[in-house]
C-alpha cells in the first residue's frame, strides 16, 4: 500500500496527474474519511446519527480559522514563518479533529439514555446548530463564508515544492484506516459491537457502556473533524451550507451501502460513490440517460447537478429494497476472500 | 401589553402549520414505529398541488371566482396529497414491511424519498419560486392595538379543528383503537381479524390529508414556493412532535404551537438569525431533561 | 461478614409492589434457590442486585458494601454475574469474543493503547486470551470457541452463557431460569454444570428456576416468593410440603 501511495504522489509531483484526477484522489480520502468514521457509529455500534457533517464542519472552521491565523493575512499578519507551514500543518488538522471530538459529547451525552429515533434527531438538531452558530460569527464569515487557508498551502510548496495536499490527504486517511481497525479489533473496541448486539449483556458483562459509548463518539467526531480541515485546505474556502444535512446524507449513504460496521465496507463504497458522483456530474450522460423523458417533454432541460441528487438517494432506496445489509454486509474483505488473510491479519 | 398578544397570535399561527405537520408525522409514529422523514415533504408537494390546482381552477378552463376555488381546492389538495402519501407506503414502505426489514431500514428508504421529493421537484419544474395566487381577499380587523387577519384566524382554527377530528378518531372510534393496537402489538393485530395493510393506507390517508392542508394554508400565508420549503420546517415540526411525545397526538399538536412560541419568542429579543439556533437548543434541553417527551410515555425493556 | 447481604428489600413501580421486604443473608459458597409463580417478582430482585434498578426501600450489601447508587456494570466488578431468562449472548461474536469482552473490568489498558498497542497492550491481550482459553477448556466449549453462539443449539448456548459469566470469576453467581427452553437431556447436563461450578469453585450461587427437579437436587436452601412477598423458605423437603407454597402453585404442573 505504502509503494502504492508513493507511486501516486511522483505522478502528481511530476504532472502525469492532472490536477483534477489528483482532486478526485483527495476527495476519495476524505470520503473514505468520513465514511469510515461514520461507520464506528452507526455500522459498529448501531446508532443512528444523522448529523455527521456537523463535526466536519467544526473541524474545517477551526482548521480554517488557525491556519490562517499561523500563516495567513486574513486574520492580521502571519504568526508563524512559512517555512513552519509543513510541520505545522498535520496539527492544525489534527486541532479540528480535537475539537470535533468536544463537539460531540454534546451527542454523546444524550445518547447514554437515548434510543435510535431521538438520537436521530438529537444529531439533526447538532447539525443544524452548528451551521447556525457559525452563520452568526461575523468574525469567520458568517454564511458568506471563510477563505485564506490556501496560504499555509502555497506555504508548504513554496518550502518544498511538491503534492502536499496529496500527501497530507492520503496520509490522514491511511492514519483513519489503521486507527478504526486497530480500535475494533482489540478487545476494548469489541465492547462497541457488544454495545451493538446487546446493551443490557454488555453493561452486565462488566462494560462501562457509557464510558465506551463516549470514545466511540468521540474517535468518531475527531476523525471527521480531520476531513474537514482537509476539505477546507484542499478548496480554499468553506462556508458552513457546505456540511448541511446534505453532506450528513452523503456520509449516511456511502456507510449503509458499504454495510454497516464492515470497515472495508465503507472503504470501498467511500471509493465507489466518489466515483459515482464525478460520473453524475457529466451533463452529456445525464442527457443520454434521460433521453426519453425529454424526448416526451422537449422544454425539459435536466441539470446533472439536480439529477445527481435523485439518482443517488433512488440507488440508496434501491439498495434498501434488494440488498440492506450493503456490499460487505457485515463482513470484512478478509472474510470474502480468505487468501487475504495471508496478507494481512484483520480479527 | 398589546405587544405581548400580537405576538401570541402570531406565534398560535406559526405554530399551526407545525402542529399540522407534525400530527402528520406522530400518527405514522405511533402506529409504523417509523419516522417518516419524508413528510416534510409532502408537505411541500401539497403545497404545490394546492398551487397547480389553484391556478387550474382558476384559469381559462374553468374560470372560478378565488372564493370557490378556495373551497374546492381544500378538499382536492387534500385528497390528492394523501394519494401521494399513500403511493410512498405501498412502492417504499410496504415491501420493506412485508419482508420483516429492519426498522432501520424503513428510516432510511424515508430519508432518500425526502430527498427525491425535493430534488425530483426541483429538477422537473426547476429553481424558479412560484408565487401562489391570492385566494382570499384579505381582511385585516383591527383589535385594541392587536392586528389580526382573516387568514390568520382559519389557519389557527384549521389546526384545532384538525386535532380535535383527529382525537376524536384515536379514541373514539373502532379504526382509531385499531391504529392504538398496532403501536402497542404489530403481530397481534392481525391475529385479531383486523386488516393491518388497510390501518396503516387509513394512518397515512390522516397524516398527508392534514400535511396537505397545511401545504395549502402555508402557501396561502407565504405565498412563494420552492422546492425546499419542506426540508427546514419538516425536521422542527418532527422535533417539536418528538418533544411532545411522539406517538401521541396531543403531543404533536402542544409541540408545534410551543414550538411556534418559542421561535416567536426568540425573534422579539434575539436578531432573526438566531431563530433557528435558539430554537434546536430549547428542544435539545427539553429532550434532556425529559428524554421520552413532555407527553411520551417511556419504553421499558424487559430485562 | 456476608458475602451477600439483602435486608427489607422493596420496589415499587408507581403502584405496583413488585417486591416486598426481601431478605437474605448469604454468607458464602450456599447455592440457594428463589422460586414462585411467573409475575411474583423474582427477576425484579435479580434486577435490584445487578444494579439495574434503585430500590425503593432497603439496602443490599456485597461484601459490606453498598450497591446503592452503582452502575450495573460497576456491581459486577464487585464480584456479581449473572445469565438471564433469555439468552443474551452476542450472536455476531464468536464465543472467544464473548468471553473476552466480558473481561472489560479488568483490560488493564485504555484506548490509546488500543491504538497504539505497545508492550502493556499485548500483554494484557495475551493474558484475556489465555484466561478466556482456561475457562472454554474447562466447561468443554474449546471445540466452539470460533462459532458464532446463534448457530449453536440452545442447550450449548446456555452453556457458554454460564462460562461468560464465569469468566469475571464471580463470588456471586445469579442464574435466572437456567433450564428454560432445554430439553430433558440438557437439563441434567445443567444440573452437573452447576453442581461442578459449585463444588470446584469458591463461589456462592442464587437461582431463580420453575423446574422443580433442577431446584430440588441443587439448592441447598429455597426461598419462596409470591407477590413480592416471601411465604415459605426452608430445605426442599419442606417447601414441598408447605402448604402455602403447595396454594401459590395450586395448578402448577411441576409439583
Amino acid at each position: 500500500m505504502a509503494a502504492c501511495a508513493v507511486l501516486l504522489l511522483t505522478l502528481a509531483h511530476f504532472k502525469i496527474l492532472d490536477n483534477y484526477i489528483q482532486a478526485v484522489i483527495m476527495f476519495v480520502g476524505i470520503n473514505i474519511m468520513m465514511s469510515t468514521s461514520l461507520n464506528l457509529v452507526n455500522g459498529n455500534m448501531g446508532e443512528f446519527t444523522c448529523g455527521h457533517a456537523a463535526y466536519m464542519c467544526v473541524g474545517a472552521y477551526v482548521a480554517s480559522v488557525l491556519s490562517v491565523k499561523f500563516f495567513g493575512t486574513k486574520m492580521g499578519d502571519p504568526l508563524l514563518p512559512g517555512s513552519m507551514a509543513v510541520f505545522v500543518f498535520p496539527l492544525i488538522i489534527l486541532a479540528g479533529g480535537v475539537v470535533a471530538a468536544i463537539t460531540s459529547i454534546l451527542v454523546a451525552v444524550p445518547a447514554f439514555k437515548t434510543r435510535d429515533d431521538y438520537l436521530a434527531i438529537i444529531t439533526i438538531a447538532v447539525n443544524y446548530m452548528v451551521i447556525s452558530a457559525i452563520e452568526n460569527m461575523d468574525f469567520v464569515g458568517g454564511s458568506r463564508g471563510f477563505q485564506g487557508m490556501k496560504n499555509t498551502v502555497w506555504a508548504m510548496k513554496d518550502f518544498l515544492n511538491g503534492p502536499w495536499m496529496l500527501f497530507w490527504v492520503i496520509t490522514f486517511t491511511v492514519f483513519t484506516i489503521w486507527l478504526i481497525r486497530r480500535f475494533i479489533t482489540s478487545t476494548y473496541g469489541k465492547g462497541v459491537n457488544a454495545i451493538c448486539q446487546d446493551e443490557v449483556a454488555a453493561e452486565i458483562m462488566s462494560v462501562n457502556t457509557n464510558k465506551i459509548k463516549l470514545v466511540n463518539f468521540m474517535i468518531s467526531a475527531g476523525l471527521a473533524g480531520c476531513a474537514g480541515g482537509l476539505f477546507a485546505h484542499i478548496i480554499g474556502y468553506v462556508n458552513p451550507q457546505s456540511f448541511n444535512i446534505l453532506k450528513s446524507t452523503e456520509a449516511l449513504v456511502m456507510v449503509y451501502l458499504g454495510g454497516m460496521g464492515s470497515l472495508s465496507g465503507a472503504v470501498i463504497s467511500a471509493v465507489l460513490f466518489t466515483g459515482l458522483m464525478e460520473v453524475l456530474r457529466s451533463q452529456a450522460l445525464i442527457d443520454f440517460l434521460l433521453s426519453p423523458a425529454t424526448f416526451i417533454f422537449p422544454d425539459w432541460e435536466p441539470s446533472a447537478g439536480v439529477i445527481k441528487w435523485v439518482m443517488i438517494p433512488l440507488l440508496l432506496v434501491l439498495i434498501m429494497q434488494f440488498r440492506a445489509e450493503g456490499i460487505m454486509g457485515n463482513k470484512e474483505l478478509s472474510d470474502v476472500f480468505p487468501k487475504l488473510k495471508k496478507y494481512y491479519t484483520f480479527k | 401589553m398589546d405587544f405581548i398578544i400580537q405576538n401570541i397570535l402570531n406565534a398560535l399561527q406559526w405554530g399551526s402549520f407545525y402542529a399540522l405537520i407534525a400530527l402528520g408525522y406522530t400518527l405514522v409514529y405511533g402506529v409504523l414505529r417509523l419516522i417518516n422523514f419524508a413528510h416534510g415533504d409532502i408537505f411541500m408537494v401539497g403545497a404545490y398541488i394546492s398551487y397547480f390546482v389553484a391556478l387550474f381552477l382558476l384559469g381559462p378552463a374553468l374560470g372560478l371566482s378565488p372564493l370557490v376555488t378556495f373551497a374546492i381546492a381544500v378538499p382536492l389538495t387534500m385528497a390528492l396529497t394523501a394519494c401521494v402519501g399513500v403511493t410512498l407506503e405501498r412502492i417504499a414502505y410496504r415491501p420493506l414491511r412485508r419482508k420483516g426489514a429492519h426498522r432501520l431500514y424503513v428510516v432510511i428508504t424515508a430519508l432518500m424519498c425526502g430527498l427525491i421529493l425535493e430534488y425530483g421537484n426541483l429538477a422537473a419544474l426547476g429553481a424558479e419560486r412560484l408565487k401562489f395566487p391570492e385566494l382570499i381577499d384579505k381582511v385585516i380587523w383591527h383589535i385594541g392595538g392587536v392586528t389580526i387577519t382573516n387568514l390568520k384566524v382559519i389557519v389557527i382554527f384549521a389546526a384545532i379543528a384538525v386535532f380535535v377530528f383527529l382525537n376524536f378518531i384515536v379514541t373514539k372510534t373502532k379504526i382509531g383503537m385499531a391504529m392504538r393496537g398496532i403501536s402497542y402489538d404489530k403481530f397481534a393485530i392481525p391475529l385479531m381479524g383486523i386488516p393491518i395493510d388497510a390501518i396503516i393506507v387509513f394512518t397515512f390517508i390522516l397524516g398527508s390529508s392534514f400535511a396537505g392542508l397545511a401545504g395549502l394554508l402555508f402557501a396561502m400565508s407565504y405565498p412563494i414556493l420552492e422546492p425546499f420549503m419542506g426540508m427546514l420546517i419538516g425536521w422542527k415540526a418532527f422535533i417539536a412532535a418528538v418533544v411532545g411525545g411522539i406517538g401521541d397526538i396531543r403531543g404533536a399538536f402542544y409541540g408545534g404551537f410551543l414550538l411556534g412560541f418559542i421561535e416567536v419568542g426568540v425573534v422579539t429579543i434575539f436578531p432573526s438569525t438566531y431563530r433557528d439556533l435558539f430554537a434546536f437548543t430549547i428542544l435539545l434541553l427539553i429532550l434532556w431533561v425529559k428524554p421520552t417527551g413532555l407527553f411520551g410515555m417511556p419504553q421499558s425493556t424487559k430485562i | 461478614m456476608s458475602l451477600l447481604k439483602i435486608d427489607g428489600l422493596t420496589q415499587r413501580f408507581g403502584g405496583l409492589q413488585a417486591v416486598s421486604e426481601f431478605s437474605v443473608d448469604m454468607k458464602g459458597g450456599e447455592l440457594m434457590g428463589l422460586i414462585g409463580p411467573n409475575g411474583a417478582g423474582k427477576t425484579t430482585i435479580f434486577n435490584l442486585i445487578s444494579g439495574f434498578y434503585q430500590p425503593t426501600e432497603g439496602t443490599i450489601t456485597m461484601d459490606g458494601n453498598l450497591t446503592a447508587g452503582l452502575k450495573p456494570h460497576q456491581v459486577t466488578s464487585m464480584g456479581v454475574a449473572r445469565t438471564f431468562q433469555n439468552i443474551r449472548l452476542w450472536h455476531d461474536m464468536t464465543v472467544l469474543d464473548n468471553i473476552r469482552i466480558a473481561q472489560h473490568y479488568r483490560l488493564g489498558y485504555g484506548v490509546m493503547d488500543s491504538i497504539v498497542r505497545g508492550k502493556k497492550y499485548r500483554e494484557r491481550e495475551e493474558r484475556i486470551l489465555e484466561i478466556a482459553t482456561e475457562l472454554l477448556e474447562a466447561m468443554s466449549l474449546t471445540d466452539v470457541a470460533q462459532e458464532f453462539p446463534k448457530n449453536l443449539p440452545y442447550g450449548l448456548q446456555r452453556r457458554v452463557e454460564i462460562a461468560r459469566a464465569m469468566s469475571i470469576r464471580p463470588k456471586l453467581l445469579l442464574l435466572d431460569e437456567p433450564a428454560a427452553g432445554l430439553s430433558s437431556s440438557d437439563v441434567e447436563d445443567l444440573i452437573k454444570l452447576v453442581r461442578w461450578i459449585h463444588e470446584n469453585f469458591d463461589i456462592t450461587i442464587f437461582m431463580i428456576e420453575h423446574q422443580m427437579k433442577v431446584v430440588t437436587s441443587l439448592c441447598q436452601w429455597i426461598k419462596v416468593i409470591d407477590f413480592g412477598a416471601t411465604i415459605a423458605e426452608g430445605t426442599a423437603e419442606d417447601i414441598q410440603s408447605n402448604p402455602a407454597v403447595i396454594k401459590a402453585y395450586l395448578g402448577d404442573d411441576n409439583i
